[in-house]
């Protein structure tokens, strides 16, 4: 069984995060990236979990090769990471990221899985936490023709079919699709693994396999963008917020619920 | 120029699709181009009707069909792809529920649209259809130019439009057919465990806690509030991953979006992540140790202290009256 994973680099989130609350991020002279230096560069956390996804198959006996693929040449980190956790073969495909949207990222890595072997099972992350778009995969079941099953919190495969257990805003839910099928992971899956010395080792010698558009077959037509980002901006949060204080947290707390009475906040 | 607004099932059992329209009337109007609004899945006719009435919407396409009963993602991008393919729309848009977040870009692959989720308002420009959407979990802001004839697919988000009414005259409803008899669902549901009880979107006040309260035993502090309050409890996604609370407790943008009245965050930092499911509550009171912590930006009332403690003194307050 092959199992592709599409993985991607991000911005920490929680430093954005930092910054943001701080007042401090820094939105480029192009008006629509973020320029700060200091804030690292990681591998979008549900992707980790993708492939931790992918690792976990492969620990409950089913034989499989492990394929984690990048678009944009300045992945290196993400599959380096990616190779030290288990992946057995990892894949750039060399774009000016800068000029790729959604679909054209879909249709590279659809065109990814037919061009290397094809795959059983597609994982990737819920979204990605910069843009949050989290339509990617989505995109890429549709280029193969295949299933999407999202927000993944546990998948088992048998050799033809993948059941998963979904967190839905309903409850749990346990879905099966024939393969192949694209899935998606959420945090809920937990933590994924540390990479081991002998994992770090590996992954030195492991070379990425280095695609361009063109060995993927497509032309500069399909490469189009049709969404641009034009502008990027920190929104503003009103804040009029009334501090209490007091003797003691019995008094506070008195204070608060009969304010909230005034306020017809509570009855 | 026709703009869509699409919702699945019935339009009265959730408050999104009032934003949906209004959005979508606003669109409309910045361009003089038609509105429609797609009622995809069995809906009472009489709430369509008022719903279009109210929201200004002159026509409603009816797609009703038994195999889209039930989130039926397959069914549902076919409903929608044969009737974009029948009378291409510039522009569909879709409130964005946990369902349409799978079909909206499914059905942008399917018919070669252009696709944008999380959008918090969407406008009319020459040639292009400009869509700000929220990024970073809402720390940010990004603008984004949609160009080609579309239709371009947008998902909006709850809670970014206020509605807004508009008298309109009686609307039409079409009854529009769509063939689904080759569709067969390809993911098929084997065990679903339903979440009993009262939701936690329809909750008038909510007691949520987070890595401050400092360990899982400690959870039940934010419970008995809850409990004392009439309330529900709630969670911020780390306690969740920690096993402190059950992940349908989880707040925010990848949990609950929530709108109580009243919403009283214990140990929360206020990451942008968190608060994109509960910045809609009228009344948030928060409690943390940190006088600097971030979600005293958002918060009504706020109290620098062991969030323990006030959960404790706030629950004798409550049961003392
Ligand atoms: C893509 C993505 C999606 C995410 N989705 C979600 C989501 O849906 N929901 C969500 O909640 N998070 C989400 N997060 C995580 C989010 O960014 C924050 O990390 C998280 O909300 C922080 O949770 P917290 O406030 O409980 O913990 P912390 O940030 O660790 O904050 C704990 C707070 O408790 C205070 N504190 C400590 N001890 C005490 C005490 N004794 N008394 C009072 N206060 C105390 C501290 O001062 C601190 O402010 C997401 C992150 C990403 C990247």
């Amino acid at each position: 069984m092959r199992i592709v994973v599409c993985a991607k680099e991000v911005l920490d989130p929680d430093a954005v995060n930092s910054y943001a609350v701080a007042g401090r991020l820094e939105i480029g002279e192009d008006g629509r990236t973020i320029t700060q230096a200091a804030i690292p560069r990681l591998m979008n956390a549900y992707d980790e979990q993708a492939i931790e996804a992918a690792l976990r198959i492969r620990d409950a006996g089913v034989e499989c090769t492990i394929a984690v693929v990048s678009v944009g040449g300045d992945q290196a980190d993400v599959l380096k990471q990616a190779a030290a956790m288990g992946a057995d073969e990892i894949a750039t495909i060399t774009v000016d990221t800068s000029t790729v949207d959604y679909h054209v990222a879909a249709r590279l890595l659809a065109a990814y899985v037919e061009h290397s072997g094809g795959a059983d099972l597609i994982l990737c992350g819920r979204q990605a936490s910069d843009d949050d778009q989290g339509v990617v995969p989505a995109l890429i079941g549709e280029a193969l023709g295949i299933p999407v099953i999202t927000i993944a919190r546990a998948v088992e495969v048998t050799s033809d079919a993948a059941r998963v257990t979904r967190v839905t805003p309903n409850g749990e839910e346990i879905v099966e699709a024939d393969l192949p099928a694209v899935v998606t992971i959420s945090n809920e899956l937990g933590l994924p693994r540390y990479p081991t010395t002998a994992g770090r080792i590996a992954a030195r010698r492991m070379q990425a396999n280095v695609l361009s558009p063109d060995d993927l077959g497509l032309t500069p037509d399909d490469l189009q963008p049709r969404v641009a980002l034009t502008k990027q901006f920190v929104p503003q949060v009103q804040g009029n917020c009334e501090m209490l204080s007091g003797d003691s947290p019995a008094q506070i707390a008195s204070d608060l619920i009969e304010r909230l009475r005034a306020d017809q906040v509570l009855p | 120029m026709t703009i869509v607004a699409c919702t699945f099932g019935d339009p009265t059992a959730s408050g999104e699709v009032e934003e949906l329209l209004t959005l979508a009337r606003r669109l409309s109007e910045s361009n003089a181009s038609d509105l429609r609004w797609l009622v995809a899945g069995s809906a009472p006719r009489a709430a369509v009707e008022e719903l279009a009435a109210a929201y200004g919407v002159a026509t409603v396409d009816r797609i009703d069909d038994p195999k889209l009963e039930g989130a039926a993602p397959d069914a549902s991008v076919e409903a929608l792809a044969q009737y974009c393919a029948s009378r291409p729309p510039a522009t569909l848009l879709l409130s964005q529920t946990f369902d349409a977040r799978l079909v909206a870009p499914r059905l942008a692959g399917r018919v070669n649209a252009t696709v944008m989720m999380n959008a918090v308002d969407v406008e009319n420009d020459v040639g292009t259809v400009r869509v700000t959407v929220s990024a970073y979990g809402g720390d940010t802001r990004a603008v984004y130019e949609l160009t080609g004839d579309g239709p371009h697919v947008i998902g909006v988000m709850a809670n970014a439009t206020a509605p807004e009414r508009s008298s309109g005259a009686t609307p039409v409803i079409n009854d529009v057919s769509v063939d689904l008899s080759r569709i067969e669902e390809r993911i098929r549901i084997v065990e679903r465990t339903p979440e009993q009880g009262p939701r936690l979107e329809d909750a008038n006040i909510i007691v949520a806690g987070g890595r401050g309260l400092g360990s899982a035993d400690k959870f039940h502090h934010v419970e008995d509030l809850a409990e004392a309050l009439g309330g529900m409890a709630a969670a911020s996604r780390p306690i969740v991953d920690d096993g402190w609370a059950d992940p349908s407790r989880q707040i925010g943008l990848t949990g609950k979006v929530a709108r109580p009245a009243l919403y009283i965050a214990a140990g929360i930092s206020g990451a942008s992540q968190h608060m994109a499911g509960c910045s809609a509550a009228k009344t948030i009171v928060a409690i943390n140790r940190d006088p600097d912590a971030p979600i005293f930006r958002y918060a009504r009332y706020g109290i620098v202290g062991d969030c323990i403690e006030l959960l404790t003194e706030l629950t004798n307050a409550v049961k003392a009256r």
